[in-house]
């Protein structure tokens, strides 16, 4: 292309003109704050990994950063109190957090779609409902919620955590807003030749939609394996519980044992972090193989 | 003929791609609000049936002290401080990651840390590291006691959800940023155009519906701020951290007789007003568009 | 299409995976019985659900090997134990609404009146008399507590805790003054918290938290009351209340007492164990923490000391109630009773951190080589019930608050308390 060729040179040169001063402060200015804010987004969590490691007369005891005196008895109790049921809360996380970042992300990406490109009956009254809905907090739906799921006779089952979770308008909202950048060549193109609207969608648009559903796909992962207030609400066996839910084991009325609060937390924290480090690659090559990128 | 056939096909396609939304719509959310909605005006203990009570609870409401007094400045005054402040910075650290800068995707990995974790973890670790001899009263070389004190108890709890939030706000803007196509930006350059014209003709103004949309989450997400102040404060000291969402739990839940009546009439006012929050927003930050 | 119907169908498997059938763990099998089994083996077994908070690891574990003693005893009950983890009365309350509630549950004295007067108990003389059980069998405070309006017992306790004064021996050996002792009056307990603080150490005398679960037992000993006996007013502006939390709070004003956030604490056990506070009032729950977190901590615990109108005491007591809407009451109280018999109850004793609700095991050996637990567990004698009407919430949260004024704001003792008083009332007069 014409613009490739005449790009690098020419612009270069102006800019030094007039914003010399600002490339010479850019790169130091950047990577400063880039590290600092680092610094500030980590250290909790690694306070936590040192502290889980001291014994409890040490709670805040220097030094900070190394695990001095060490002790891994917070972790073993932490193992030992749930050895059984602990497998069984991390496969019920795992299990109901895959399972609908997969087909949440799918339908609420159908959804968005229809909002974005279609013109059909009711559309803008739905679009202002569905933003209605987010603005209500979940702790007063929750009876209503309640009251639905008994009578699906899905209490005490991971069934009770799926169904209601299987599109929410967050995501629908999201995915509007992209679709309603997307560039609307491809589909103009693919239409002139007389596909249909779910061809259209399945076959072009899912396709160049990776970076936002899995974008989606991650929030959604991660919300429901953090998710407390429902599950705690419509499960009762112990053999259900999802991992945050057997956690809060940990947190007796009097007992704030905390160098096994710290530890227990790093059992929800650690798995995620791990999911979020491998997903990342796709994540990050998501946007850049993505067609939305030109140039 | 034709042309009906296709607006029909049209409207037929929309509603099977909305199916599952709208399942989920219709049954777990238009019944709830509407259920939410008539308990507003009732009297409601969970145990005896609803007793309709008309306006009861909201006429409360404009009278009662710990609503208008402490919930609503508060809510307010949260959502004021937390807004913004996570908005730009998160902005700010997308646009340094933006540039041609090494190790990018270990420092996104580093600015998401905080939010991949539970916000019930989030809040027992901060409340340990917040105590009068904990590690950052160490650090900083203080003795405030940042949960028990009714003036810093609130910020307090703005620092961590700004802390816990930033990061992921920092993923989309960055996505937002690199979804910009570099034909714009090259196009400008090759007119002539200086970066500060560049920022605000072409990366701002491309930039909005994304901003549109942090900025929507993050007003929704602090009207709503629940779990930091369950943990952290439980609403004390003195009602100081006591929020909407917070009273609405307070009511409904940890009273020894319940009044899902009312926390039903604070929940309807809240949601009235994160929508007017929200439309006056979207009168500022995106042009009015069709939806 | 295809993927998206490929999803579909996953979707659908997965659903049916999920559903309510899952295999149980080894951990919970033998509580666990599902009713196709009950159905195919047609034993005359019934299963009950049962729910209570997991407070600790300690508890848990005791209820376990009460349940699994029981399950010998009567072989054709079977007990699901179904804890409830967060906040236990959100979910009972919203699980009663929808009679979605276990069998028998676990019902504190301080939320008992509104379940009582909501009618959602089953009511349990009858049962009590079929199967010779007693009133006169348990602490009569216990019992009496958990008896309704009607007069009839609605929950049989299951166990109680009173506040004792814990002291640190080394601090106090270290100040050179004598250990307390029952004899103890208000003064002694001044005097000693003087000579055991040391601000500059950030060493406290006295625990003094804003806490409606201590500040009452003041109170109480200074003649006062925190509700009238019908529960329709409060006392929290009569002057016994207020003299007494001018004492109270006055250890905080001195340096000589501290609320947990100054030593830096969620709870002053904790501070309590690090020796940071040389006494506090706390029940039997501290006793295995310190066991386990401070094992070599010294310390002793004594009876709270004697106000100027005698002795008083807060009780906290548990019952297990039985749900009106449970369909097999007769097994539910099966499990009661063997839950809350004499046997269950020696063991709930050798734990140390809760007392036997039944009258007779007062003479029970473990009392001679534990002292601190024969203080809490007579503690019982001179105590009231920490249960302050259906209003309770509201009285608790108004008295903390007040306190509160007076430790942050530097509000004047009377005028504190003199506004809990008018919030209380106001709440009180609004017909629900």
């Amino acid at each position: 292309m014409a613009v490739e060729a005449i790009a690098p040179a020419k612009p270069a040169v102006r800019y030094r003109d007039e914003f010399a001063w600002w490339d010479r402060v850019k790169k130091p200015l950047f990577y400063g704050v880039l590290v600092g804010w680092s610094v500030i987004a980590v250290a909790p969590f690694y306070l936590t990994v040192v502290y889980s490691l001291k014994p409890l007369t040490h709670l805040y005891e220097p030094p900070f950063l190394c695990p001095v005196p060490f002790t891994l008895e917070n972790y073993l109790k932490v193992v030992t109190e749930f050895r059984h049921l602990f497998p069984r809360w991390l496969f019920n996380s795992a299990f109901v957090a895959g399972l609908l970042a997969v087909v949440r992300t799918l339908f609420c990406a159908m959804g968005g779609y229809a909002f974005a490109r279609l013109r059909f009956p009711g559309r803008d009254l739905l679009f202002w409902s569905m933003l209605v809905t987010m603005m209500i907090p979940g702790q007063v739906t929750l009876i209503p919620n309640f009251l639905i799921v008994r009578q699906m006779r899905l209490l005490d089952s991971l069934a009770a955590l799926i169904v209601p979770g299987i599109a929410g308008a967050f995501g629908v909202f999201m995915m509007t807003q992209f679709y309603k950048n997307l560039p609307r060549e491809l589909e103009e193109a693919a239409m002139i030749d007389g596909a249909g609207w779910f061809t259209i969608f399945f076959r072009i648009v899912l396709p160049i939609s990776r970076p936002a559903l899995l974008t989606l796909a991650l929030f959604t992962f991660q919300g429901e394996w953090n998710a407390f207030m429902w599950p705690l609400i419509v499960l009762n066996s112990p053999e259900k519980f999802t991992l945050p839910l057997g956690l809060s084991w940990f947190k007796g009325e009097y007992y704030t044992v905390y160098s096994v609060v710290l530890a227990g937390s790093m059992f929800n924290s650690v798995p995620i972090l791990l999911l979020f480090f491998l997903f990342q690659g796709y994540f990050t090559r998501g946007i850049a193989l993505t067609g939305l990128r030109e140039g | 003929m034709r042309i009906r056939r296709r607006v029909l096909g049209e409207w037929i396609a929309a509603y099977l791609l909305l199916s599952p939304y709208l399942f989920v719509f219709l049954v777990f959310n238009v019944f709830a609000i509407g259920y939410v909605l008539y308990l507003s005006f009732t009297h409601f203990d969970l145990f005896s049936p609803p007793r309709w009570i008309g306006l009861g609870n909201y006429l409360y409401l404009v009278r009662d002290r710990l609503f208008l007094g402490k919930a609503v400045p508060n809510t307010l005054k949260y959502v004021a401080v937390v807004v913004p402040v996570q908005t730009v910075i998160s902005l700010l650290l997308a646009f340094a990651m933006d540039q041609e800068i090494k190790f990018r995707r270990f420092f996104r990995t580093l600015f998401y840390v905080p939010s991949v974790t539970s916000s019930v973890v989030i809040s027992l670790i901060f409340l340990w590291l917040f105590k009068r001899t904990g590690i950052i009263n160490q650090i900083l070389g203080l003795s405030i006691d940042w949960l028990t004190s009714p003036a810093f108890a609130l910020p307090t709890i703005m620092i961590v959800n700004i802390w816990a939030t930033t990061g992921t706000m920092m993923v989309i803007f960055l996505a937002g940023l690199q979804d910009i196509p570099v034909t714009y930006y090259e196009a400008a350059m090759i007119d002539g155009a200086n970066r500060w014209q560049i920022l605000r003709h072409i990366t701002i103004p491309l930039l909005r519906p994304v901003i549109f949309f942090v900025v929507t989450m993050g007003v929704i997400g602090c009207f709503q701020v629940f779990d930091q102040i369950y943990v952290m404060t439980a609403g004390g000291p003195l009602d100081a951290t006591t929020t909407i969402a917070y009273l609405i739990y307070k009511w409904a839940f940890q009273s020894t007789t319940p009044f899902m009546g009312r926390a039903s009439a604070v929940a309807i006012v809240l949601a009235a007003m994160i929508l007017a929050v929200t439309m006056i927003q979207r009168r500022l930050i995106e042009r009015p568009t069709e939806v | 299409m295809k993927r998206f119907r490929l999803l579909l169908v996953a979707l659908g498997l997965a659903l049916a995976a999920c559903a309510p059938a899952a295999t149980p763990t080894p951990a919970v099998t033998r509580e666990v019985v599902t009713k196709e089994v009950v159905k195919e083996v047609e034993k005359p077994k019934a299963t009950v659900r049962l729910s209570g908070w997991a407070a600790n690891p300690q508890e848990t574990a005791l209820l376990e090997s009460l349940l699994y003693r029981c399950s010998l005893k009567n072989p054709d009950v079977v007990v699901k134990y179904e804890p409830i983890t967060g906040d236990y009365w959100a979910k009972i309350k919203t699980l009663v609404a929808s009679g979605e509630e276990p069998d028998i549950y676990y019902m504190d004295i301080f939320q008992f009146p509104f379940f009582v007067a909501k009618g959602v108990l089953v009511p349990l003389d009858d049962y009590m008399a079929r199967s010779g059980v007693k009133r006169e069998d348990f602490i009569k405070t216990l019992i009496d507590a958990f008896t309704g309006p009607d007069g009839k017992v609605y929950g049989i306790p299951k166990d109680f805790n009173t506040l004792a004064l814990f002291y640190n021996k080394d601090l106090f050996a270290k100040a050179g003054i004598p250990e307390p002792n029952e004899n103890w009056t208000w003064d002694d307990l001044q005097e000693a918290a003087r000579r055991l603080s040391d601000p500059a150490k950030g060493v406290y005398g006295l625990g003094v938290p804003a806490d409606a679960g201590r500040f009452p037992i003041f109170v109480f000993q200074n003649g006062g009351r925190i509700m009238t006996p019908d529960f329709k007013d409060t006392l929290l502006d009569s002057p016994e209340v207020i003299e007494a939390a001018r004492f109270y709070t006055s250890f905080r004003a001195k340096r000589i007492g501290a609320i947990p956030a100054d030593v830096g604490v969620d709870w002053q056990g904790t501070g309590f164990g690090q020796g940071k506070l040389a006494m506090v009032f706390e029940g039997g729950w501290l006793i295995p923490y310190l066991r386990e977190q401070f094992p070599t901590l010294r310390w002793g615990a004594t009876f709270p000391p004697k106000g100027p109108k005698g002795r008083g005491n807060l009780i906290f007591t548990v019952a297990y109630v039985i749900s009106k809407n449970s369909k097999n009451p007769e097994a539910a109280w099966k499990a009661i009773a063997c839950l809350t018999s004499e046997e269950s109850q020696t063991v709930v004793l050798s734990t140390g951190f809760a007392l036997p609700s039944r009258a007779k095991l007062a003479g029970h050996e473990y009392f001679k080589n534990h002292p601190e637990s024969l203080v809490i567990f007579k503690g019982a004698e001179f105590g009231t019930p920490f249960m302050w009407g259906l209003r309770g919430d509201v009285v608790n949260d108004q008295m903390a608050k007040a306190l509160e004024r007076i430790y942050l704001e530097g509000q004047d003792v009377a005028a504190s308390f003199r506004q809990a008083a008018e919030e209380v009332r106001k709440a009180l007069k609004e017909q629900p």
